[in-house]
């Protein structure tokens, strides 16, 4: 498991308050209960906040899964 | 309940597949009654469809799926600073009124939720049963801001007899309406121009059978003065249609409406009298939120003799 897929299972165990989550790069919101619109928005949120770095809308919505969201946290980390 | 097939099961399969965090809203709107949403949702997706062409489903649930991301954030962003963002409509028109892309992908994705969001569906069946069915024959109607044109163009493809004449200030919306419009098959009986709602107080009084205004006060930074022209161009004894956001933030949301009683005191300032209204929250909102979003509907009657 990847540090930043590490520390992002901590935020989806704090945002769904869900410390069973197991997150894999193939995880999709159809993967976890609750995930609903609403959370993702929250999610995305707390994971600006967690990785210190803004998160625009365009950017939530052409996510296709956990790996995508990695990669993006990634990219941004080294940008 | 069965799945949904047609042009709407598509949208669904596309939501499922690609946002599936988008979906649920959709299967909740659905659920309260099936065979009304279906009715209602292949209508408007075979306009959409017309209208848009062959690329029409991924680029209509992208515009979705982005709008409705975008409320939720504005909401979130409400919730902790207790303001909506903008609070002058220089500011809004800057960021989407005169952005042409922003303003079309906006537009799309607020038709979808005309019935995809749960709580607009209801107003929906409002605007049908409490509004357009008791409309008198031949009525002259006016609806000021269409937007994407979903809820007159529905009014004139549902009653033959009725005429519309729309005033919007985007070019966007005059665009987007019209292609509804011809889409349904009614752009013989619909005519939109480019205008500013507030001019319309230049308008012969008493002019309009009915009137629709959706979704437009919340974005004026001073509403009574809409409430003034919709009082003015209204026939006495004539109805309109209004529909106006509480506490439900989004980029270009600038009057704070807080209370379902502030709208209702508008339009009796006016002199307009509420017969019916409805105010509708989404199933699901913020957890631990401060503030409840609402849509709230009035069909509204311009008193004849003063009180009524």
């Amino acid at each position: 498991m990847s540090a930043t897929l590490d520390k992002l299972t901590t935020v989806f165990h704090d945002v769904f308050e869900d410390d069973d989550i197991v997150l894999t790069r193939e995880t999709t919101a159809a993967d976890i209960a609750g995930w609903d619109s609403l959370r993702n928005v929250m999610l995305m949120r707390k994971v600006g906040r967690t990785f210190g770095f803004p998160i625009d809308t365009s950017e939530v919505t052409g996510l296709k899964n956990v790996g995508a969201l990695v990669d993006m946290i990634d990219r941004k980390k080294g940008a | 309940m069965s799945e949904p097939t047609g042009l709407l099961g598509e949208v669904f399969a596309d939501l499922a597949a690609r946002h599936p965090a988008s979906l649920r809203g959709a299967q909740e709107a659905r659920a309260i009654e099936p065979a009304r949403f279906d009715a209602t949702a292949e209508r408007y997706l075979g306009w959409l469809r017309k209208a848009r062409g062959d690329a029409w489903l991924t680029s209509s649930v992208n515009a979705y799926v982005q709008f409705s991301t975008d409320v939720i954030f504005a909401q979130a962003d409400y919730e902790d600073d207790g303001a909506y963002a903008h609070d002058s409509f220089a500011k809004a028109h800057a960021e989407v009124y005169s952005q042409r892309h922003v303003m079309d992908e906006y537009l799309w994705g607020v038709y979808l939720t005309n019935f995809l969001w749960v709580h607009h569906m209801e107003i929906m069946r409002f605007f049908q049963d409490r509004f357009l069915a008791p409309l008198p024959a031949n009525a002259h109607i006016v609806e000021i801001a269409p937007g994407h044109g979903g809820w007159g163009v529905w009014a004139t493809a549902s009653r033959p007899d009725v005429d519309l004449e729309g005033f919007d200030i985007s070019p966007s919306s005059i665009a987007i309406a019209s292609s509804i419009a011809n889409a349904a098959g009614v752009s013989d009986r619909v005519t939109y121009t480019l205008r500013n709602a507030l001019d319309l107080a230049v308008m012969p009084e008493a002019s309009a059978d009915a009137v629709i205004c959706s979704f437009l006060v919340e974005h004026l930074e001073q509403p009574d003065q809409l409430f003034a022209v919709i009082g003015r161009i209204l026939k006495p004894g004539g109805t309109a249609f209004i529909t106006g956001a509480l506490t439900a933030a989004q980029v270009d949301h600038i009057y704070e409406f807080r209370r379902e009683s502030e709208l209702i005191v508008l339009a009796e300032q006016h002199g307009m009298r509420v017969r019916e209204s409805l105010s509708v929250s989404p199933q699901r909102i913020l957890p631990k939120a401060k503030f409840l979003p609402r849509s709230m509907a009035m069909a509204v009657t311009r008193c004849a003799h003063g009180f009524w």
